[in-house]
Formats: C-alpha cells, sequence, structure tokens
C-alpha cells in the first residue's frame, strides 16, 4: 500500500478537510487501521472536536475514533473522563482549551476515544516535539480547514487532503476548487534566506528590498484601503503576516512597481483569495511563497454529500487525479485511481 | 503589599523580573503574590537561604545544576488537586497523575538538595508514601493508570475484555464501577499526606525563586545586605542594572554612586542630566529589592527595612481622575504626610516636588515639607532646584560638570545652594546659542557660549 508507506517516511501527517462530511474522519480511521503500530509508536490528536458520533452541524451519523492497544493519543482533560479504554496517562500539558488542559496518553485497550487536542499552532508545535520523548516516529492530526481553528495543520511534514460532494455536488466545480486548494498546498517556499528573515515576525506587513533589508510597513496592513508604500521601487518581496486577500492582490496589480514582486505568507492557510485572483496575480508576473509546507501524499474523496447527493465514484477519482497529478483515493470504496 | 501590587513603580523592578531566570510559572506566579518582608528577623533568615544557594549555585557544576532547573521546569501549579484532596473528594486519574508527577519529582529535587546539604534550608517532605500508592508495580515512571495490581477483580475483567471483544461493552461498564472503587480508595490512602503534598509544591517554589536570585546575583553583580534594625542606610557603588545595561548596550559605562541617608532628611540637589532621578530610583529599586529578598546593586549595602514604601516621581497627570500634575503630586505627598504621622517606619523618595508651579510657592512648599515630614520613623530622600534652607537636613549635591565630563557622583555640602549649571548643560545639548547667550545676558553673566562640550552626558 504505497499511501501507507508514503506516510511512514515523515515524522508528522496531518488529515484536512476541505469541508465537513468529505470523509476526513474515515481517512484518519482508515489510516490508523494500516498503520503498523506493533513496530512504531504513533500519536494522534485533532485540532478541531472530533470523534463525536453525530456530526454537531449536520446531526449525520460520524464513524468514531477506535484506538488500537499501545497508540499515544491527546485529548482535552473533559473528553479523557468520557473514553471508553483503558489508557494510561503520560503528561498533562499546561496546553489549555475550551474544554479543559491538553492530556497524552497510552492506550492499554482497544476502545473508542473523542479526540480534541491543542487548539493553536504553537500549541501544536509544542505538544509534537513535547511527544517525542515518548519515542513517537509519527505524529497524525486530524486537521481543519473550514473550521474555525487557530491552529494550522501546515505544521506537518506531510498532509492528506479530503474531498468530496459536501464540498460541492457539480463535479467539475469540485475539481477545479480541490485542484486550487492541491495547488496552494503546493506552493514553493521562499528563499532560505527569507525564511530565515521572516519566519519570526507574526504580525503586520513587511517588505524586503532589493539589499535584503527587512523594512516593517508600519501605516499599511493588507486590508488597507490605499497601498502607499514608501520605496516601493526597491521592493523585491512582500510578506503578509496575516491573511492575504483578494483586494491586496488586486492593489499589487495595480502598482507598476508592485506587480512582480513576490507576495510571502506563513503557510497555504493564510490565502483567501479567489482563483481568479491568483491566477490574474501570476500571470502578471507575481509570486506567490510559503515559509512552511507540507508534503501533499495523497488526495480523498467522498463522493456522498450529508445532504443525500451522491457522485460517481470512479468517475470523480479519475478526472481529479489526472488533473492535480497525485494519487486519488475513495476509501470507502477503496478504489484506487492513479 | 505583594510582589505584583508593586511590580510596575516606575523603578526598575519589572526589568530585574524579567531577568530573573525562574523554571515554572508556578514559581513566578508564587513569587508575585510573596508579601513584602517588613521584620528584620525575616529578612535576615530569608539571606540567609540566599547565601546558602548562592554557594550552591556557585559550586555545584553545570550538568548538574541544568538537571535541577530542568526538574523544577516540570513543577505545574496543582493547588485544585490537593484542595480537592483536603476536602476528601475522590479523584479522578488526571488529578492521580499530577499527584504522581509532583511526588516523583520531588523525591528527585530532594536527592539533589541533600547531596548538596540544603534539604535541612528548604525542606521537601518525605513522599515516598504517596509514589507507593500511586506506583503499585514499582516502575519509577511517571504515568498513570488505574493498574491490574490494584484489584484482581479488575484485572480478571480487563483480561476478559481482551479475550471477548464482543462483550466488551458490558465489561467496560463492570471495569469502570471497580475503578471507581479503586479511585476512591486511593484517594482515601491519600489523604494523610495532604499538607506534605501542599508543602513540597511551596519548597518546590522557593527553590526555584532562591536559585534563579542566586544566578542573578551572580551575572548581574549583586550583593547581599546588611540587614539592619534601625540607624542610616549605606549603599556603597550603587548601580541601575537597567541604565547599566542599556549603557553597555552604547558602549558606555554607568557611573556607580555612593549615597548614606536616613538618621535626617537628605536633599539632592544637582545639575539637570546629573542623574538625581536616577538615584531616587535606584533607591527605590534597591528597597524593594531587599524587602523581596533579592541582590542588591551595589558593592556593599546596609539597609534598614520599612513598612510602607513612597516614591514621588513627577509627571503623575492622572487625566482619569482628573487631576493636573501638581494635583496629582499633591496628593501624593499628602499620603506621605499623613503615613508619617502613624507609627509605621516610612521611607519617602520624592524627586523634585511643586517643580510644577512656581518657583516662589514652589520653594515655600518645599521648605515646608522638609519641616513638616521630620519624624523619627520618616527616611526622606528629596531632590529639589528650588533654594532650600537644609535647616537640619542632610545636604548632597551631584559633582556635575568637571572640565566638561559629567561626574554623577555625590558630595556632601552644608547648604542648600543649588548649582547653576543649566545653561552649560543646555550648550552641551547643542541648544540654540541665539537663545542661551540672551538667558545669560539676563543673567547679567557676560560669558557667552564656550565651545567646550561634555561628551557622556547622560539621563
Amino acid at each position: 500500500m504505497p499511501f501507507i508507506n508514503e506516510i511512514l517516511k515523515y515524522e508528522s501527517l496531518s488529515i484536512v478537510g476541505l469541508e465537513k462530511n468529505t470523509g476526513k474522519t474515515e481517512c484518519l480511521k482508515y489510516v490508523l487501521s494500516r498503520l503498523p503500530i506493533n513496530e512504531r509508536n504513533i500519536a494522534v490528536t485533532s485540532i478541531g472536536i472530533d470523534g463525536e458520533t453525530t456530526d454537531q452541524v449536520t446531526r449525520t451519523q460520524k464513524p468514531e475514533i477506535v484506538l488500537k492497544p499501545g497508540m499515544f493519543f491527546a485529548t482535552s482533560e473533559a473528553h479523557y473522563r468520557q473514553r471508553r479504554l483503558l489508557s494510561e496517562l503520560v503528561d498533562v500539558s499546561d496546553e489549555s482549551t475550551s474544554l479543559g488542559r491538553v492530556v497524552t496518553a497510552k492506550a492499554l485497550t482497544q476502545g473508542k476515544i473523542l479526540l480534541s487536542g491543542p487548539s493553536s499552532s504553537s500549541g501544536l508545535r509544542r505538544w509534537m516535539r513535547d511527544i517525542k520523548r515518548f519515542d513517537i516516529s509519527l505524529a497524525i492530526i486530524d486537521g481543519a480547514l473550514s473550521r474555525l481553528s487557530l491552529a494550522s495543520p501546515a505544521v506537518s511534514q506531510s498532509m492528506i487532503l479530503a474531498t468530496g460532494a459536501a464540498f460541492s455536488a457539480n463535479v467539475n466545480t469540485l475539481i477545479h476548487k480541490t485542484a486550487f486548494v492541491v495547488n496552494l498546498i503546493n506552493l514553493d517556499l521562499t528563499s532560505e534566506r527569507n525564511i530565515a528573515l521572516l519566519s519570526p515576525l507574526d504580525k503586520g506587513l513587511w517588505m524586503v528590498d532589493k539589499d535584503g533589508e527587512l523594512h516593517y510597513l508600519n501605516a499599511v496592513t493588507s486590508l488597507s484601503k490605499e497601498l502607499n508604500i514608501d520605496g516601493a521601487e526597491q521592493c523585491s518581496t512582500l510578506f503578509v503576516a496575516g491573511a492575504l486577500v483578494d483586494s491586496f492582490l488586486e492593489k499589487l496589480r495595480q502598482d507598476k512597481f508592485l506587480r512582480h514582486v513576490e507576495v510571502v505568507v506563513r503557510d497555504f492557510t493564510k490565502i483567501f483569495v479567489s482563483p481568479q485572483q491568483f491566477n490574474l496575480f501570476e500571470k502578471m508576473g507575481g509570486r506567490i511563497r510559503v515559509l512552511q509546507k507540507s508534503k501533499l501524499i495523497a488526495v480523498t474523496v467522498n463522493p456522498t454529500s450529508p445532504t443525500g447527493y451522491v457522485l460517481d465514484s470512479s468517475m470523480l477519482c479519475q478526472k481529479l487525479s489526472e488533473t492535480i497529478n497525485l494519487p486519488v483515493y475513495d476509501l470507502l470504496k477503496n478504489i484506487e485511481c492513479n | 503589599m505583594q510582589l505584583k501590587n508593586v511590580i510596575d513603580m516606575p523603578c526598575g523592578l519589572r526589568f530585574m523580573l524579567d531577568e530573573l531566570q525562574l523554571q515554572s510559572g508556578y514559581a513566578r506566579r508564587f513569587l508575585l503574590d510573596s508579601h513584602m518582608m517588613t521584620s528584620s528577623e525575616q529578612l535576615r533568615v530569608s539571606y540567609e537561604v540566599l547565601k546558602q544557594f548562592s554557594a550552591f549555585v556557585n559550586s555545584i557544576d553545570k550538568s548538574r545544576l541544568n538537571t535541577l532547573l530542568f526538574r523544577l521546569q516540570g513543577v505545574k501549579d496543582i493547588n485544585t488537586t490537593i484542595n480537592n484532596l483536603s476536602r476528601k473528594a475522590v479523584l479522578d486519574d488526571i488529578e492521580l497523575f499530577e499527584i504522581k508527577h509532583l511526588a516523583i519529582l520531588a523525591g528527585e529535587v530532594k536527592k539533589i538538595m541533600q547531596e548538596y546539604n540544603l534539604n535541612q534550608v528548604i525542606e521537601i517532605p518525605e513522599l515516598n508514601n504517596v509514589i507507593d500508592i500511586l506506583d503499585p508495580d514499582g516502575l519509577k515512571i511517571a504515568s498513570f493508570y488505574i493498574y491490574d495490581s490494584y484489584c484482581e477483580e479488575l484485572k480478571q475483567l480487563r483480561s476478559d475484555m481482551r479475550k471477548n471483544p464482543d462483550q466488551q461493552e458490558q465489561l467496560l461498564i463492570e471495569a469502570t464501577e471497580l475503578e471507581d472503587s479503586v479511585r476512591a480508595s486511593l484517594s482515601e490512602k491519600l489523604y494523610p499526606f495532604v499538607e506534605n503534598l501542599s508543602q513540597a509544591l511551596i519548597s518546590l517554589a522557593l527553590i526555584d525563586i532562591n536559585v534563579a536570585k542566586a544566578l542573578q546575583i551572580s551575572s548581574m553583580a549583586l550583593s547581599f545586605p546588611n540587614v539592619a534594625a534601625t540607624g542610616e542606610c549605606r549603599y556603597q557603588a550603587m548601580f541601575n542594572p537597567q541604565v547599566k545595561a542599556s549603557l553597555e548596550k552604547q558602549g558606555r559605562e554607568f557611573q556607580p554612586v555612593n549615597i548614606d541617608f536616613g538618621s535626617s532628611p537628605s536633599l539632592i540637589t544637582g545639575a539637570n542630566m546629573g542623574g538625581k532621578t536616577v538615584v531616587l530610583k535606584t533607591l527605590a529599586l534597591c528597597q524593594m529589592l531587599f524587602q523581596f529578598g533579592f541582590g542588591i546593586p551595589a558593592s556593599s549595602a546596609t539597609i534598614v527595612p520599612c513598612d510602607e514604601i513612597f516614591f514621588c516621581i513627577g509627571d503623575e497627570q492622572s487625566i482619569e481622575k482628573g487631576l493636573s500634575s501638581f494635583a496629582a503630586e499633591m496628593k501624593k505627598i499628602d499620603a506621605v504626610i499623613k503615613a508619617s504621622r502613624t507609627d509605621n517606619i516610612i521611607l519617602a523618595l520624592i524627586d523634585e516636588p511643586a517643580r510644577t508651579t512656581n518657583p516662589t510657592e514652589g520653594t515655600a512648599l518645599v521648605q515646608a515639607l522638609l519641616k513638616v515630614i521630620n519624624g523619627n520613623n520618616v527616611r526622606l530622600v528629596m531632590t529639589t532646584h528650588y533654594d532650600i534652607e537644609p535647616g537640619k537636613a542632610h545636604c548632597l549635591r551631584v559633582k556635575g560638570l568637571v572640565n566638561g565630563l559629567m561626574d554623577y557622583s555625590l558630595v556632601e555640602v552644608h547648604d542648600g545652594d543649588v548649582p547653576h549649571e543649566a545653561l552649560n548643560i543646555a550648550q552641551s545639548l547643542n541648544i540654540d546659542s541665539e537663545w542661551l547667550n540672551e538667558a545669560r545676558r539676563l543673567l547679567g553673566d557676560g560669558s557667552s557660549c564656550e565651545e567646550s562640550k561634555p561628551n557622556n552626558v547622560t539621563i
């Protein structure tokens, strides 16, 4: 199974759903059931509430997360108390969520658990670092994109993207929109020099000039109406620490000095631009780059939407795979299209 | 008064706290919640402890110290859990884990303390019984669950569960009931150790704080003060660590200052930019550091504890309260006068009182203040630019410009005459010469701007 072997090459994996009910939890379950847990220590957590038996929004049936003995997991205190398995508590962190602190434990029997781990990117990163002392060779993060979460799945080294009819019921739109997200995930890293320079910055708009000097653009944000940047003609890179939005790219396009610059964002989850604006900006000679990226291993599809609409699974897998040049799987049917 | 109430006093206390390398958030909160020490006996004991820790951090080898610091990092505030235990609640797995974690951690720190004979200085209670209760298999690992060995029946049930996954749901309910009874009995067994656990947590915080203070003493070249019950406060080569650090960044040096005060009111006069305010700020800082048991930024210091410390520095405009800078200052000094009429021993550090009003009334106000605050229980240090008749007050003056260089040291003088160096100093700042010459003319001083410029004027 190339999918699983590919995962084992990395220390961390996040599974990201493009929309609720795109089969993300199914995907997690699939991965967990096939990993060689006897050979490696595996830890799993979630950055949203997950593992609930019914979907909190649409009230449809959701699969529960079943852990096998030996697996480590992180969840909130509240959910740890509701666990239905025997587990050994190994750490109580200072990381606090709305459901209490995040605790890490090792499953001793097979059983079901609600996962709700760290809720910020820094918390997630800290957790991934902390669990190293338990010889964890793979940390799996059940991620979320559409949900309101401060945690970015891009902190993991690898990623699986779950998409499906819940995201769009029209096959062409679904493929188109998914391909755009795949594009964003696969955005190239900026130069190593820029990564070193820009990584510590956590807010504001910054400019790197042609001499490599960093300037804080005090008066402007990516949401400003006007984009009057002093020394714009010297600008080679613009770093947007917050969200990158349509209107910002539009303003850059209209500026004769700034339309060719490299725009850098922390990771693809910070990009909130429409495919039209994105393509237009790239066509005009601009580039968008990221400070950190994950290796996209595969895309999974769930052809069934929560409203009951079902797409043709094999056609969907095939078409999507052709468009994005990556393996696409329907895990429920377990049809592999490559 | 708790440290957290005075941390933002404008004397640089926050800088000292930010520089303190505490290992756990719990120790930081514990320190911020601590009360100011006012008895000399209490202070002596506290510095005795700190001295032993200072000797310890200077003698321990680096890797062993790092081990200790790493252990202290693991200390967490589990007072909620300890409170639950003390009210005889049944603890859940997370709480039992926290107690076990604390007990193991305390044991490890205790071992290091014993190696260096510090176990008598800050005593960590014996918690082996707690570990035994929560570690029935003797694994000595800080992890926890309701172990099979707690209950034979539970062990049997769990093995049935593994054999018959179909009946797991039913068996899980039975197992949960048994686990609950084990938790109840564990909580009961742990109850007698509530005091010890609570004490261990406090001791770990105190060790963290003392190690951090001791490390700060070496890294900032601070000293241990002599604790005096009465008499004068004496500082030799006192410096302000924050100002010193920022000067060093610019490649400049801080000039330490000697000062004695206390038996009678002290009046500091001197040129502008002569560091009078820095002296007052540093005195406030030293007094605070002293009464919270820190190292003192001076080569040697004799300090008397006070019950109350007043630090009145200008520009206290309070727009919210609708007070002008003058009104705000008057109110503050009023509080000092009121306090001086109680039995409390107070330290009052007042920077240029009445400076925002006209010099005639200002001089009268300052002169009168010197007379009004003159009790035995008040230690007053005041700076001023007004010509004051010192009376019994002890007068100090900043040496000022010497050959165009600022000398910040304080010299004793016997009159309250203020130096007239404002124009020279303004000149050194490259202020418009037409203006300064006109001022000189008005003063009837014939000399015009000279070309010599002081080059190390700061503050």
